[in-house]
């Protein structure tokens, strides 16, 4: 009997109280850009890995879609020498592999072509009849954001998009970036709006997939001893930091038309941002978390005009210096960069939510290539001492540092007594590092949310209104620093902390950023 | 209803590997009178302390395991550490041989480190003869303050020492799917009191019960979910606590079901090598499930292993095709321990109505 609705309203009896998550409904899962950097290093090791776990359905397949003529066979090859290289489980178990590997096709073909699409179609029955896929398709858009209008448009074209409400679902999975700004993302919306229903669309942002980044949930929220003290009332500032020692690393085309504002804030950083911030959901699922998420972008107070930009933004590019001990050529001097490019490679900006809990409590934001170590972190700042018993300057403020990479984790920085005579006190710091605390290897990012596509749970995807509500903060910037009269990005040696205007920016409210 | 019902099952919760020798980093005492609790700390400091400075020391329980002899300890060596490591904790282990007449009192010390911190601080704690007695007081004294303590249990559920450990204790952890199938039926008796108990047998029919509600989850089969009436276990060899349990959870599930138990063919042979470097699922043990079925008329869903895979094949109008597959993930009583420490107190109601089911339906089978 064919599906409908109906058939819903019977409970499942045998669902309750059942400890294990239910398991993904067999499907094909197709990569759009499947021979391209984020396939190789991050989607099919991923993938490989939910299989070596028992986390993949059985009944599964993989169609790659590229432009470069492949046969079926040596796009699975390469597919296997980069799990090789970039998956966390090595080496490579054969069985698993063989089983694997067996559910791999691969389509070649441009994504303007009509005719690429009625071959996928062809490879998806295939996969149907062969792997039992069941008319289950999870679509990947692993490519450049031009590409994905016609891709959405062909999808639709070649009907290889069924209804929200179809027995067989369609996902779509988009990357960022989401749009280049808040017009071209609210158009995107609507293309997809047109397209299919936003409960199949899947915006990645790799960030959520992090453990630790969902473990800022639990630390919030399962805890009683913090959630009374978050809030303006004991919390002086919060520091979000995103710094990475590597440069454009052969991306420099992108990078020029994204730079630092596009490519980390307006995604990774805001998200830290709402996670910190948010109010406790109503419940646990994916519209409660994200409507309390969006709350928070929506109390970010825009720039109002060049001066408030200018007074809370900085901008920097690296130039050429020495990070880990290695020479590296400045930002300018990177393949497909511009001479005289004006793309910032840093940026540290300050924030104020207007809300309850937070009016009064900046929120100090910084990201940046090309410094002298990987840091992604977030630091509550405690208010200082009303009054020190052990003299002045004696006792620094409290804060609670919560460490998204590396070292996995969370420290809380608080006074002591030196062992002696004297009341000297010094601050100490207890850390747990959650990396290595359960004794097994922290999945990937990318498994978790590649997972979460396959069961539909849109909890850790960015929803539409999300999306809009960052690209509004964003582009308030962007709209001053991409103009002419905006003064260029301040330059800073690479392997530094950046332009000193940004220690300047933090130091104008009396604080200074944390020592990584 | 016919069924077998065999007494030759294995011990209870070992690893299914060859005894390990301690290890090399343990510390040993041996008492004359009575334990020194204050010895067994300070010898617990020097082995935190062997290996180099550790960063930090990870606690989340008190695992206190007892056996009654050396023998069992020792089994299951592998599966204690296992579940330690994935749950930090101190685990007290606790070997009560009133069986040897001589008496005898030693302690011995060791951690695990995983990735430099202590993650289990493991005391074994061993007793001959009439010093069995000191064993109880002497754990109770070595266990950390405020975090939860589940004992898991390598005897019959019955005995004064067990009704302590239930009084004392957040959660209890048995496998009944290494004992014959009577000790669920003592097991389920606890359960109707309220008793906190776990067990390895349950977690170990965890794919089968996650496959048939994910296939009754399956757009095309859901209208089949009102109409389930008839259930069936096939067991490897014997029947066995795991086709017991499947089947008093689909009754506890779904009022006036008609369930048949039944046993044929034998266990499965343990491989003589692994194939490749990730973990292969169990094969098949005594009395474990081997075939699992249900009627919803006019539909009959059939669950069955293949290979490394557990399959649900459904057959109604026309001739059959399998609906959805999964893996089975390598069911190490390690593993199937550490699944069971994701809950740390209180009973999982859903196992003690499944259990007190069963108990019924093995009464049945032996009438």
């Amino acid at each position: 009997m064919p599906y409908t609705p109906e058939h819903d309203e019977v409970p499942n009896p045998l669902r309750p109280g059942l400890r294990a998550e239910s398991a993904p409904e067999p499907c094909a899962l197709v990569i759009f850009g499947g021979t391209g950097d984020l396939a190789q290093r991050k989607l099919v090791p991923a993938l490989y890995n939910l299989a070596v776990t028992g986390h993949l359905p059985a009944a599964f397949g993989i169609v790659g879609v590229a432009k470069s003529e492949l046969s079926q066979q040596e796009y699975a090859q390469s597919m296997r020498e980069a799990v090789g290289k970039f998956s966390r489980t090595k080496p490579i178990d054969p069985d698993i592999w063989q089983d694997f590997a067996a559910g791999m096709r691969y389509v070649a073909g441009s994504f303007d072509d009509p005719d690429t699409f009625a071959r996928l179609r062809a490879q998806l029955e295939e996969l149907d009849r062969a792997r039992s896929t069941r008319g289950n398709r999870l679509y990947y858009c692993a490519t450049p954001p031009s590409a994905f209008p016609t891709l959405l448009q062909q999808l639709k074209g070649a009907g290889l998009i069924n209804p929200p409400n179809d027995s067989r679902f369609t996902r779509i999975v988009i990357e960022k970036p989401f749009g280049h700004d808040l017009a071209s993302a609210r158009a995107l919306n609507r293309l997809i709006q047109e397209i299919c229903d936003e409960r199949q669309v899947f915006r990645i942002d790799h960030y959520l997939g992090k453990e630790t980044v969902q473990n800022l949930l639990v630390f919030r929220f399962a805890n009683s001893i913090f959630e009374p003290i978050w809030n303006r009332r004991f919390v002086d500032h919060v520091q979000i930091t995103a710094f990475e020692e590597l440069g454009v690393a052969g991306r420099g085309r992108y990078y020029e038309e994204a730079g630092i504002l596009r490519d980390m804030i307006q995604n990774h950083v805001l998200q830290l941002v709402c996670l910190s911030g948010m109010e406790p959901p109503v419940a646990f699922d994916a519209d409660a978390v994200r409507d309390e998420k969006v709350k928070v972008l929506r109390a970010v107070e825009p720039f109002q005009s060049p001066e408030e930009v200018a007074r809370s933004v900085v901008l920097g590019q690296y130039t050429a210096g020495s990070v880990a001990g290695a020479d590296v050529p400045g930002y300018q001097q990177e393949k497909d960069v511009a001479p005289g490019s004006r793309t910032p490679t840093f940026v540290a900006l300050r924030l104020n939510i207007r809300s309850w809990r937070w009016d009064g409590v900046p929120f100090y934001l910084r990201s940046a290539k090309r410094m002298p170590k990987r840091a992604t972190e977030i630091a509550v700042f405690f208010h200082s001492l009303p009054h020190s018993l052990f003299g002045e300057g004696a006792t620094q403020p409290n804060v609670l540092i919560i460490r998204v990479q590396p070292e996995e984790g969370i420290a809380l920085r608080f006074a002591v007594k030196v062992p002696g005579e004297r009341y000297m006190p010094r601050t100490v710091s207890m850390d747990f590092r959650y990396g290595t605390a359960f004794g097994m290897t922290v999945p990937e990012a990318y498994e978790r949310l590649l997972l979460d596509a396959m069961r539909g749970d849109q909890t850790l995807f960015t929803r539409r209104d999300e999306i809009e509500a960052a690209w509004r903060i964003v582009d308030s910037i962007l709209r001053v620093s991409e103009s002419k009269e905006f003064p260029p990005p301040n330059p800073y040696p690479a392997g530094t902390w950046g332009p000193p205007e940004a220690d300047q920016l933090i130091a104008r409210d009396g604080r200074a950023w944390r020592r990584l | 209803m016919e069924a077998t019902v065999s007494e030759q099952f294995g011990e209870p919760i070992s690893a299914g590997a060859a005894p390990r020798t301690w290890g090399s980093g343990e510390l040993t005492l041996k008492f004359d009178d009575g334990f020194d609790l204050a010895r067994v700390e300070r010898l617990l400091q020097q082995a935190r302390e062997r290996g180099g400075p550790a960063p930090e020391t990870l606690c989340t329980l008190n695992l206190v395991a007892i056996y009654f002899n050396a023998g069992q300890y020792e089994r299951a060596q592998e599966a204690l550490e296992m579940a330690g490591t994935l749950h930090p904790c101190r685990l007290i282990v606790v070997i009560a041989d009133g069986i040897t007449p001589e008496e005898s009192l030693s302690a011995r010390v060791s951690v695990v480190r995983s990735a430099g911190a202590i993650t289990v601080e493991r005391i074994v704690l061993a007793a001959t003869g009439r010093a069995v007695r000191h064993l109880e007081s002497a754990m109770t004294g070595l266990l950390r303050a405020e975090l939860p303590r589940v004992v898991v249990w390598g005897g019959r559920p019955h005995g004064d020492l067990m009704r302590r450990a239930v009084e004392a204790a957040d959660r209890i952890i048995t496998d009944s799917g290494a004992r014959p199938p009577g000790y669920l039926a003592e097991t389920a008796k606890l359960l109707g009191k309220g008793a906190p108990i776990g067990d390895l047998a349950w977690a170990r029919i965890f794919p089968w019960q996650s496959l048939a509600a994910d296939t009754l989850d399956l757009p095309t089969l859901r209208e089949h979910r009102g109409n389930i009436r008839k259930a069936r276990v096939v067991c490897a060899g014997a029947v066995g606590a795991e086709g017991l349990l499947l089947l008093g959870w689909m009754q506890s599930r779904i009022k006036r079901l008609e369930v048949r138990i039944e046993a044929e063919g034998e266990a499965e042979e343990e491989p003589a090598s692994a194939a490749g470097p990730i973990p292969r699922c169990a094969p098949l043990g005594l009395g474990q499930v081997k075939l699992f079925e249900f009627e919803a008329s006019p539909a009959t869903f059939t669950l069955r292993r293949e290979k490394g895979l557990l399959l649900a094949d459904v057959k109604g109008d026309d001739d059959g095709y399998t609906a959805n597959r999964v893996r089975l993930p390598p069911e190490t009583p390690g593993r199937l321990l550490a699944l069971e420490l994701k809950i740390l107190s209180g009973a999982d109601e859903l196992y003690a109505q499944a259990a007190q089911a069963a108990a019924k339906l093995l009464a049945a089978v032996r009438s």
